[in-house]
């Protein structure tokens, strides 16, 4: 080891300035599937070149240019079209690159591209963390344990949608812009949640992905720093990734809130999401990423789970099923009304939850009222039912922790799931 | 959510099949193939080799011994496996249910142990 200084993050660097880079390319040449690729290569090239020779003074600048030189290349190359490369030639006739500066409206038009409604599910997420995250498709392919080449394959069938959908590089208009924002933030939080539970392997979080959702909701309210639901959002993903590291085991076995380590959870992030949740919710126009920011925020504030708030919680999961009514809205409030009103009141909704087709066989369903029915003395039910669960869930580290209360429970010992 | 499609069969059956029909049942089965690894849903199919061919495998003394499998005995046994990668379970069915041979015999789906709902 030498006493060189510590190479600074390059590759913090050029994540937050990849989604600048791109959307400056594509406001200029349109073809947001060849910018992509070419801000890719400068990207790479920027690996191997900075750590040599140095971060260069404007690196976004250094960036368009090998991007803009790659495009152009890449468009005069046997393989594209002659009338691109006359198109492209014309527009690029000036190669200095365009004004640097952050432009708010592109890296939006950018982010709202890459969660296009022509696209599926899993094409949004993988094109958010590639164009906007700045990702490699190698990491984005490892976060989801798919292959390399099947997440090349998603990202490149994704922008063939975009092209195909006659998708333009713009914001959407008043009208739509709600609905195109919900799905924005619905994708940053599938990103956010596949790296809180989701689990492949022994562990029960994927940490990056959380922190990658978080970056890029930051980022997010940077641009949108008055739209509520966006504040509600990553004041949510704050107060939930707050208990990570108390919520596995050394193990990674699941341990659940009311088991967990309060000392553990992280107070700054903590104060951090309270902070952004108080600040918006007197404003008054409540969405349901504040109202579950809240419910978190109650969580994350009480000592113990005896000492939690529960009539409040029980409030704000009545205003949540009114603004985003669903089936596991329900099972919450299930719940919390039995933390409030006893068990046999919280046993009766959930008979009426029964007869929901979608509930019908989840997991959810009957880990909660084997949980209940513990509360209410009814241990033979209720380890019925924690079998019942463990046998339907799809996540190995739940399976053992449901399998494991359930054998405790008919050894007659006390169990977590009973309180 | 990760998804596992099985097919199984036997000599018999395969050998039921005329030799003229194989070359077009093998394309059907290819351009399935060839369809959801395209929509980045496809990430591995692999068939295995006949029964004879198997083994079992235990551990004596710390030592490996090797038997013949015990899949000639049986009516049938797994013969190709597909791991999925979708959207969502009523997808994978939709997927299963685009097998060639979907019309003739029962394709397994199973659900991969990897994801949970959230914990809240």
């Amino acid at each position: 080891m030498t006493g060189a200084p510590p190479a600074p993050d390059i590759g913090a660097l050029l994540r937050e300035l990849a989604p600048e880079v791109l959307a400056a390319m594509v406001r200029r040449y349109g073809e947001f599937g060849a910018c992509d690729d070419a801000v890719q290569e400068a990207m790479l090239a920027a690996v191997a070149a900075w750590p040599a020779r140095g971060i260069p003074e404007s690196p976004k600048g250094w960036l368009l240019t090998v991007a803009s030189r790659r495009l152009i290349d890449d468009v005069r190359s046997e393989h594209a079209r002659r009338r691109r490369e006359q198109d492209l030639a014309a527009a690029a006739a000036p190669l200095a690159p365009p004004e640097p500066g952050p432009d708010r409206d592109d890296s939006l038009s950018l982010l709202f591209l890459c969660c296009h409604p022509a696209l599926s599910g899993p094409s949004q997420i993988a094109l958010t963390l590639r164009a906007v995250g700045g990702l490699t498709t190698a990491e984005i392919g490892a976060a989801f344990l798919v292959p390399e080449t099947t997440m090349a394959q998603r990202i490149s069938r994704a922008k063939q949608a975009i092209r195909a959908s006659g998708a333009r590089f713009e914001l959407p208009g008043p009208a739509e812009r709600p609905a195109r924002l919900g799905i924005v933030l619905h994708v940053l939080y599938l990103i956010f949640n596949e790296g809180y539970t989701a689990t492949a392997g022994p562990g029960l979080t994927k940490p990056e992905l959380s922190g990658e959702a978080i970056r890029l909701t930051r980022w997010l309210h940077r641009l949108l720093p008055q739209d509520p639901e966006v504040t509600g959002l990553l004041a949510l993903m704050l107060l939930s990734d707050a208990r990570r590291s108390a919520r596995a085991g050394p193990d990674g076995s699941l341990i659940p809130l009311s088991e967990q380590d309060r000392s553990r959870w992280d107070r700054d992030q903590i104060a951090e999401g309270v902070a952004l949740i108080s600040a918006v919710l007197p404003a008054g126009q409540v969405g349901p990423y504040q109202v579950q920011a809240a419910i978190a925020a109650v969580h994350d504030e009480a000592e113990s789970l005896a000492a939690t708030d529960w009539p409040e919680i029980l409030g704000l999961y009545q205003l949540l099923e009114q603004l985003a009514p669903g089936p596991m809205v329900s099972l919450n409030r299930a719940v919390a009304v039995a933390m409030v009103d006893g068990p046999a009141a919280g046993l009766d909704l959930l008979r009426a939850l029964e007869s929901d087709r979608r509930l019908a066989g989840h997991h959810r369903l009957h880990s909660t009222r084997a949980h209940l029915l513990e509360m209410s003395g009814d241990v033979a039910g209720a380890v019925a039912a924690y079998r019942e669960a463990a046998r339907r869930t799809t996540s190995l580290p739940e399976r053992r922790y449901l399998t494991g209360l359930a054998s405790r429970l008919a050894a007659g010992e006390k169990t977590p799931g009973g309180m | 959510m990760k998804y596992l499609l099985m097919i199984y069969g036997n000599r018999e059956k395969w050998e039921s099949m005329s030799p003229d029909a194989w070359p077009e049942a093998i394309a059907r089965q290819e351009a399935f193939n060839a369809r959801y690894r395209e929509t980045g849903e496809l990430l591995g199919s692999y068939g295995l080799a006949d029964a004879a061919q198997a083994k079992l495998v235990r551990r004596v003394k710390g030592m490996p011994a090797v038997t013949d499998g015990p899949y000639l005995e049986t009516k049938e046994y797994l013969a190709s496996f597909w791991l999925l990668d979708c959207e969502s379970e009523e997808r994978a069915r939709q997927i299963a249910a685009d097998m060639p041979f979907a019309d003739a015999e029962p394709v397994e789906l199973w659900p991969i142990l990897h994801e949970s709902a959230a914990d809240q």
